[in-house]
């Protein structure tokens, strides 16, 4: 609450430092508020700064659906583990569909790659994960592919 | 003269064994290919199967949405399945189950419960069900080796009066002559010589399917003895039901925009909106009618001739005993009776379109040629008609004449699969495939590629660098001179290039463009997708060259998925009749431009739609609902462009006229509005990426380019890649925050996260 007292544009910040602190997240347009264009006058007035408070905190990933993937994700390590990278991608991939910002499932796809030879792709991919990760040991274990 | 028999014996000879090889020749076309032609099974062409857990992001409104689209019935007591209820935020489905090529899903019922956007539980049987999809839906039918859409159907199911009226017309000698008939000939002889010019083939019904399968327009003696000699054989091998079959089947009935209407059940569907077994008799009779010239008796082209067209067809089914003379009578009082929308229901030929060019450009052929294959494709129905709706709602109320046309593509922003598109305004008719075919200068849409090039030398350039927006005179080596102007013919002097690209000020741009090098443009255009179309010349800075909005939607896809080009798919997989899988296409990222500098990139074009060219988006989406985008505007306003990111979509919308007249719109007023409209009401998921490694947070003043502190004037907080912030200090707010402080706290989070 002390916050509102700093003054109107720390507010903003204190406002995302909330949702932030527990889904241990950074975002890149919850930036402060940006200030009112520098070059030229705006004549409307401008949106309110980012604070994206999607329903599902970012790096807290929903029950519903991880039980949804996580079954896929057995499916694909049991394929990948007799040598079908293929099929092990593809269930990955529809795993991906289901939740399309989970590192887990960055983590698992860059690993089958890697199982598969194939490292470049495995470290964009793992690169790409990185993007989602909201730190702690699968954010480690996605660097670990990255070349 | 012996000499002169014997060599008159050897030609003939020699002449009739040519003949037997040809005609066995012949034969072996026929037989080989004929059966493969005849039974050919259409490809059956999915959508994406909707997945349901606890968790998706989808209203209950969607779900009645898409199983109505799939044929299932809203009851009020669920009893088997295809059936469902809904009431409130609670939707049971009895699901058809499907065999999908990697797995069956099985027929199950199940319940669900929504709150707001969002499946909130799922159960069957009073137990927690954690994942299931619903039976795809079949969006179209493609012949691969045709590459049409078409509407198969069997004998059985046509009606009596269209085969007996058919024969009528046609070949009335058809249940008895060999493939050729004397008497045909002679009546089109004596009808020809009546006239004195050619009006009738004379023509049986196995000489026209010969005609369709295997030979060339052209009236020549050798293709008519052709004609003549592989109907014989035709009918030698099949029976008459068959070829009946086939004809009914392969018989063409006009062209809508490029695609040719085969078949009697496709023509049915096109021109009445109608089964063909539900076809009332002057409806059969206009089918009939049509076969003759179906250019010439195009109901929708020629009503008029098509009308009279199909009387005389109703005379001659009623002369030959097929209709009594009362019934065609009321038959001959009807209407045309057409189909008003001039399109095919539930079809979506332009995106049916892109999996066709996909299928022929990635497919191997003797895949192709494999019967019944099943094309499991990434088409979002539920997206689609979102699309439409938004496209629909602004032009009519941007241009209620009717005379812009538009085009736009949705991908999904982490795998490149193409959800949804629109080729033109009438987004249910096939015809010029703009999404795909249209080739426009793409304006400002394409300055991202500049920043991004700029972005990728953080020893040169940062968001903070100082431009020079000032005019600009440059000589072509052709004489003429190039000279760009702002839109609103103002120079603004030195501005950070965050906010060139924010505001889209052409010069700034075009000097920036010049600076790095055409060379590295087209380079960067590349790596981000774009290779067609482009022209390595000073306007390239300024979207000068022919690109299609698929194009564009190739080169945000890369922009928004941080740098990885992902080739757009519209296809996950293909499977054949017994469901084995023949072909994958999997989500594949390869990095082609700096991570850290493609996210410095999606920084710029997100303050686009904060304070620049693109706010006009915040009319229609939530403050805190963060996006990426820029506008397009081409000269006169001939293309209002805007593409553009969420965290779940990519979209690109195209507003222009097919003559490349002028629009009186800009990229802000004009596509820019569908695309807003669209994101507002499809998009689940805001923009909100952690920044990559090796970037960091720097507090500038935006007027000098220096750093300062927190609170000081033109103070603003800008991404740069680690190292290369400015060193330079206003001095002002060095002391200003202490530490811990809630600047600092911010900066912690950022390098903890990394």
């Amino acid at each position: 609450m002390m916050l509102h007292r700093i003054g109107p544009r720390l507010a903003v910040v204190g406002s995302l430092l909330l949702p932030s602190a527990c889904a241990v997240y950074t975002r890149p347009g919850a930036e402060p508020e940006p200030p009112a264009p520098v070059v030229t006058p705006t004549p409307e007035p401008i949106p309110p700064a980012p604070t994206p408070l999607p329903d599902v905190p970012r790096g807290r990933e929903d029950a519903g659906v991880v039980a949804a993937y996580s079954p896929l994700l057995a499916k694909a390590e049991t394929a990948a583990s007799q040598g079908d990278y293929e099929q092990a991608l593809a269930l990955l991939e529809r795993a991906q569909r289901i939740a399309p910002d989970s590192a887990a499932v960055y983590l698992a796809m860059a690993g089958t790659y890697a199982r598969k030879g194939d490292k470049a792709r495995a470290s964009a991919t793992a690169e790409r994960g990185l993007l989602y990760c909201g730190g702690g040991a699968v954010c480690e274990e996605l660097r670990s592919y990255i070349r | 003269m012996a000499s002169i028999r014997n060599m008159l014996l050897k030609t003939s000879l020699a002449a009739l064994v040519l003949a037997a090889v040809w005609v066995v020749y012949l034969d072996a076309k026929i037989t080989s290919t004929f059966a493969e032609k005849m039974w050919e099974l259409p490809a059956k062409v999915y959508a994406r199967p909707l997945e349901l857990f606890a968790g998706a992001r989808l209203s209950a409104d969607d779900l009645v949405y898409e199983l109505e689209l799939l044929g299932y019935r809203k009851v009020s007591t669920i009893r088997s399945p295809g059936h469902f209820s809904s009431y409130r935020n609670r939707v049971e489905v009895y699901t058809r189950g499907f065999e999908f090529p990697d797995e069956r899903e099985r027929s199950t019922r199940v319940l669900l419960e929504f709150s707001g956007q969002r499946v909130s539980t799922m159960a069957a049987g009073g137990q927690r069900l954690d994942l299931m999809r619903l039976d795809p839906l079949q969006i179209g039918g493609i012949y691969p080796r045709h590459g049409e859409d078409r509407v198969l159907v069997r004998l059985e199911d046509v009606p009596v009066t269209l085969l007996a009226g058919l024969k009528a017309v046609e070949d009335r000698a058809f249940d008895s002559h060999h493939g050729f008939s004397i008497s045909g000939i002679a009546r089109a002889a004596l009808s020809n010589l009546r006239s004195g010019q050619v009006v009738a083939g004379g023509s049986t019904i196995t000489q026209q399917l010969v005609k369709n399968y295997y030979l060339t327009p052209d009236r020549t003696l050798v293709r008519k003895v052709r004609e003549l000699i592989m109907a014989v054989l035709l009918e030698f091998h099949y029976s008459k039901d068959q070829i009946l079959e086939s004809y009914v089947n392969e018989i063409y009935l006009g062209q809508e925009g490029p695609r040719a209407i085969h078949g009697f059940a496709l023509g049915a569907r096109h021109y009445f909106d109608t089964p063909l077994e539900q076809l009332g008799l002057q409806e059969q009779a206009l089918l009939i009618g049509m076969v003759k010239g179906p250019s010439l008796y195009n109901p929708l082209r020629n009503p008029e001739r098509a009308l009279e067209r199909r009387n005389v067809v109703l005379d001659v089914m009623a002369e030959q005993g097929v209709i009594s003379a009362e019934h065609a009578r009321i038959a001959r009082a009807m209407p045309l009776g057409l189909n008003g929308r001039r399109q095919i229901r539930n079809s979506f030929p332009a995106f049916l379109d892109l999996v066709r060019r996909q299928l022929r450009a990635e497919y191997r052929e003797e895949d192709l040629a494999t019967q019944g294959l099943s094309i499991f494709t990434t088409f979002d129905p539920l997206l689609q008609r979102q699309l439409e709706a938004s496209t629909a709602r602004v032009l009519d109320q941007i241009d209620g004449a009717g005379k812009l046309e538009t085009a736009s593509v949705v991908t999904r922003l982490d795998t490149g699969e193409v959800a949804a598109l629109i080729g033109g305004r009438r987004s249910r008719y096939a015809g010029f495939n703009r999404a795909l075919d249209a080739r426009r200068p793409a304006g400002s849409l394409l300055k991202p590629a500049v920043y991004l090039a700029a972005l990728e030398r953080p020893r040169d350039y940062t968001l903070a660098s100082r431009l020079s927006d000032t005019p600009l005179r440059k000589e072509l080596s052709n004489g003429q001179v190039w000279e760009p102007r702002n839109f609103d013919r103002q120079a603004h002097g030195a501005v950070p290039l965050f906010s060139a690209l924010a505001n889209s000020y052409n010069l700034a741009t075009a000097r920036l463009g010049l600076e790095l090098g055409l060379d590295t443009l087209v380079d960067t255009l590349a790596r981000l997708g774009v290779t067609e179309g482009v022209s390595a010349v000073p306007a390239l800075t300024l979207g000068a060259g022919e690109y299609s909005p698929l194009a564009m939607a190739t080169l945000y896809q890369s922009i928004g998925a941080g740098g990885y080009r992902l080739p757009l798919r519209s296809i996950r997989n293909v499977a054949d009749a017994q469901g084995e899988i023949l072909s994958r296409y999997l989500t594949e990222y390869d990095r082609t431009a700096s991570l850290q500098a493609t996210y410095l990139l999606q920084f710029a074009l997100q303050e686009v739609v904060r304070a620049g060219s693109g706010k006009g988006v915040y009319r229609y989406l939530p403050g805190e609902f963060t996006v990426a985008g820029k506008t397009g505007t081409t000269n006169d306003g001939r293309d209002s462009w805007f593409a553009g990111f969420s965290g779940d979509l990519v979209a690109v919308s195209w507003i222009g006229r097919d003559d490349n007249g002028a629009t009186g719109l800009t990229g802000a007023s004009g596509a820019l509005q569908v695309w807003a409209d669209f994101m507002s009401r499809a998009s689940r998921q805001p923009l909100e990426y952690r920044p990559p490694d090796g970037v960091e947070l720097v507090t500038v003043d935006v007027a000098s380019g220096q750093r300062t502190g927190d609170g000081c004037p033109n103070a603003r907080m800008l991404p740069f890649i680690t190292g290369s912030a400015p060193s330079q200090h206003t001095g002002c707010g060095q002391q200003a925050v202490p530490a811990g402080g809630i600047g600092d706290w911010f900066r912690r989070l950022f390098k903890g996260a990394n």
